[in-house]
């Protein structure tokens, strides 16, 4: 079977293939003749940037990975001011790092096609929030599309950069988890000339201070022009090929379903059985077309908007028919819930209850059931890999400061540090916000430390981030707390890989998906803005990297250290690949005597509890051979197998 | 068809994205309409996860609704039960009985019921039929453990009213597979098939 990535690039017009959401849009934008791609990985639109990443050389399209969503916003937008096609991409809260440029520039507007894809984690699958970008779209005056299917996805793509190019505005092409991770049938479009040749297309940047530098006098002219320019794009969307009337033209009850939330009233509407109603299909939940609403209303009386999280469409369509002064029932947010992704299953109780009909299941009793499945089901949260550096990190931080400190941590992998047994991080709360928390929660402890602590350690805040956020906003925040003459310790720690969202290259490696990049090590950087104790240390050694952490606590200032060794989960990978063996380690039943440090302290996934032995147990398909466990036993019960394993 | 719904679960690393891919390829290939919903990123670090595969004419969104399930395909027996609340009644299980034992349990802050307690939930309170057996034995058995979702692939295409066709299946699987691993998924595959049979009184 074909690779993914090869599909994308296939020259088969009328193919049809399986793709991923975000495969499907890199497709797109292939087809639309992107030139430039720039974006911050992110879950859920990481794959997204790793499929342009592969295809990008043999497609004639500049490609990278940037070190945060605002500067490959801006390398994007430049690109697209310099008459190219170009396009960005991020999750949601990326969208709030790069909206200080995103939101000045709006008024600029762009002269190549500039698509900014910003995909939402309703329910928060792997987000520290569920904002929604709709909201960002209103706020700014930009137009977003929302897609129903990975091949309408691939579609809307090639749409919104003409629409962008026509209207010389940004566009945003929203996804949520469930179009992003979605796999679905796409069939795949023509490739341009230059796509299928990899001919590089450059561009040409045309000087206009009044447009591009913002200084107040020129600014202000900006923001009448972007209302011009939305009111357009309203009227524009009226034939919109995402937007659509369907169903029963004389029925009385209608329902408008935005983006994917299409698709969830398709399905209840047949489960239900239910014809009698008229739908409102909206690929553009902003700005919402006031002739689709118009032909829509007609002849209904009454009106259902099932709308995932935010009332975006809703308090467009209210709005609108107050002003018409049409006053039929309008339902929404009062039958839909606000909160959490929208699911078949909401949408048929939505309708039910806005028609009056029953359920086709009976939820009352199966919740019922499933609470006592749910009362008798152990917990399996996401876990540090077996064999992660991150759980040395974290069990050598702990000894070194006997569990008494503060630990600031940062988005990553590594906020799993957060669960027993490490219970090792204290707070997150967004990328590169570690080192900024920890010097603020320094200030605020100093002087009511106890005696102890004073006594017993000079530092007590620990901040715990990875290579690329530290990359990503560490490094304003470093320089923060070593100019303010701070009292932390930053223990960043380098896996020589962005693992969370998939392995990607970042500048602690220098490796980029070209091979042309140039390393950053993180130990220079730390010297260079002149912290006041910095070290490099390998995590695998617990005994060196406590002793390290150690000293650091003692030096006054900010300490950094530095605890490399290659993400596990990528070792194995590529070890994989290579066809590579690895020690697997067992447990000497002669010397363990059932004392479970290893599960209470240390917690690897792959050690686990024999309740009949009373004695912890290796499972040999998890084991990736660290030998952490082995250091970390006081009885010396954990031995590698002779010959080792794959 | 009009739809069929395939609920696949397991722990984060066992080969759950890798089978809904396989089936989600056999669906198109059998010139289905194919939705199929997964999960990335953080869930996928040793948790529980979950995959939907879906197709007929039918479908939309990519999640199976709950009440919906046609099948559960479970990698693990907990597993199998924490995702119960999307089968449909008289469903299918087929479920891998070798358990993999959360940190939490090891622990002792939590308890991991007995596979005969599991199997009853599923088959009294929820009215599925329940196809467990030990699909990692028989994946060692064929070569490396790996090939676990290879074996459950197998058992299910057994199930009754099962809309794939189990050589269509095989193929898939065959052509989707390293060149070297051929031979032994070819063998998990069979060994699944006939772990079904058994059970089935086929």
């Amino acid at each position: 079977m074909a690779k993914v990535t090869d599909m994308v690039l296939w020259d088969k017009p009328g193919e049809k293939v399986l793709l991923l959401g975000n495969q499907a849009i890199a497709r797109g934008a292939l087809e639309a003749n992107i030139a430039v791609y720039a974006a911050y990985p992110g879950t859920p639109s990481s794959e997204l940037t790793d499929t342009m990443a592969v295809v990008a050389k043999r497609a004639g399209v500049y490609m990278e990975y940037s070190t945060n969503e605002k500067v490959a916003f801006e390398t994007a937008l430049a690109a697209a001011w310099s008459g190219l096609r170009a396009m960005t991409a991020m999750k949601h809260v990326g969208l709030n790092v790069a909206a200080d440029t995103f939101m000045s520039a709006v008024g600029m507007g762009v002269e190549g096609g500039f698509v900014i894809m910003v995909a939402d984690d309703p329910s928060m699958w792997s987000s520290q929030n569920e904002q929604d970008t709709r909201v960002y779209a209103k706020f700014a005056n930009v137009p977003v599309l929302e897609p129903i299917s990975p091949h309408e996805a691939k579609e809307m793509t090639k749409y919104a950069f003409e629409l962008s190019e026509k209207f010389k505005h940004f566009v945003i092409l929203r996804t949520t988890t469930r179009t992003s991770h979605a796999r679905g049938d796409v069939v795949l479009g023509e490739l341009p000339e230059e796509i299928k040749h990899a001919k590089r297309k450059f561009g040409n940047f045309k000087k206009d201070p009044s447009r591009f530098v913002d200084v107040p006098a020129n600014a202000r002219k900006f923001h009448p022009v972007i209302l011009e320019k939305i009111e357009k794009i309203r009227e524009e969307l009226n034939n919109c090929p995402f937007n659509w009337i369907e169903g029963k033209e004389d029925a009385k009850v209608g329902i408008i379903a935005p983006g994917l939330s299409y698709a969830y009233v398709k399905e209840a509407l047949h489960w239900l059985g239910v014809e009698d109603v008229k739908i409102l299909k909206l690929g553009t939940p902003f700005p919402v077309p006031y002739g689709l609403l118009e032909k829509f209303f007609d002849g209904l009386e009454k009106v259902l908007i099932v709308e995932e999280l935010e009332p975006v469409v809703e308090e467009q369509v209210k709005t609108w028919a107050y002003d018409k002064g049409i006053t039929i029932p309008i339902h929404g947010k009062d039958l839909v819930p606000r909160v959490y992704e929208m699911t078949t299953r909401r949408a048929v109780e939505a309708i039910t209850k806005f028609l009056g009909i029953d359920t086709p299941v009976n939820y009352e009793e199966l919740d019922a059931k499933y609470q006592k499945v749910l009362d008798m089901v152990p917990p399996r949260p996401p876990s540090l890999c077996p064999a992660c550096p991150h759980r040395n990190s974290f069990y050598a931080i702990k000894k070194a400061t006997r569990g008494k400190g503060i630990y600031p941590s940062d988005i990553g992998c590594y906020t799993l540090g957060l669960l027993p047994p490490l219970n090792a991080v204290d707070t997150t709360v967004a990328m590169g916000g570690s080192i900024g928390i920890a010097h603020g929660l320094e200030i605020a402890q100093h002087g009511s430390l106890s005696e102890e602590q004073r006594k017993n350690e000079k530092k007590v805040v620990v901040a715990t981030i990875g290579d690329s956020t530290f990359y990503h906003t560490g490094l304003p925040a470093l320089a923060n707390a070593i100019y303010n003459r701070s009292n932390i310790l930053v223990v960043v720690l380098d896996n020589l890989v962005t693992a969370m969202t998939g392995d990607q290259p970042n500048p602690s490696t220098g490796q980029t998906p070209h091979g042309e990049g140039k390393r950053i090590p993180i130990e220079d950087v730390a010297k260079a803005m002149g912290a006041d104790f910095v070290a490099v240390v390998d995590p695998y050694d617990i005994k060196a990297t406590h002793e390290t952490i150690k000293k650091a606590l003692e030096v006054e200032g900010v300490s950094v250290v530095v605890a490399r060794q290659v993400c596990a989960l990528y070792r194995i990978g590529q070890m994989r690949k290579r066809g590579e063996k690895w020690p697997i380690y067992y447990v000497d039943e002669e010397k363990c005597t059932g004392c479970r440090a290893c599960i209470n302290a240390y917690g690897c996934p792959a050690i686990y509890w024999d309740e009949e032995k009373k004695q912890a147990r290796v499972e040999p398909t998890m084991c990736w051979g660290c030998g952490g466990c082995a250091q970390v036993c006081p009885f010396g019960a954990f031995k590698p197998v002779e010959g080792g394993e794959e | 068809m009009k739809e069929y719904n395939i609920v696949i679960t397991g722990v984060g690393g066992q080969g759950v994205l890798t089978a809904a891919n396989i089936l989600g390829w056999a669906a198109l290939h059998a010139g289905h309409k194919v939705r199929m919903g997964e999960v990335h990123g953080m869930s996928q670090r040793f948790g529980s996860v979950v995959s939907y595969v879906r197709f007929g004419e039918e479908v939309y969104g990519s999640m199976v609704p709950e009440g919906k399930g046609d099948v559960i395909l479970a990698f693990e027996p907990v597993e199998a039960l924490r995702y119960i609340n999307y089968l449909k009644e008289g469903g299918m299980v087929v479920v891998n009985t070798k358990p993999i034992v959360p940190v939490q349990v090891s622990m002792g802050k939590a308890r991991y019921p007995e596979l005969e307690e599991i199997r009853k939930i599923v088959e009294e309170d929820f009215k599925a039929k329940w196809i467990g057996f030990n699909a990692e034995e028989l994946a060692i058995k064929a070569g490396h453990v790996v090939t676990t979702n290879t074996v459950l692939i197998g058992a299910l295409t057994q199930i009754p009213e099962f809309p794939l066709d189990a050589e269509h299946v095989r193929e898939v699987i065959r052509l989707s597979v390293p060149p070297k691993a051929v031979e032994m998924n070819m063998k998990a595959f069979d060994l699944g098939v006939q772990a079904a049979k058994e059970i089935l009184g086929l």
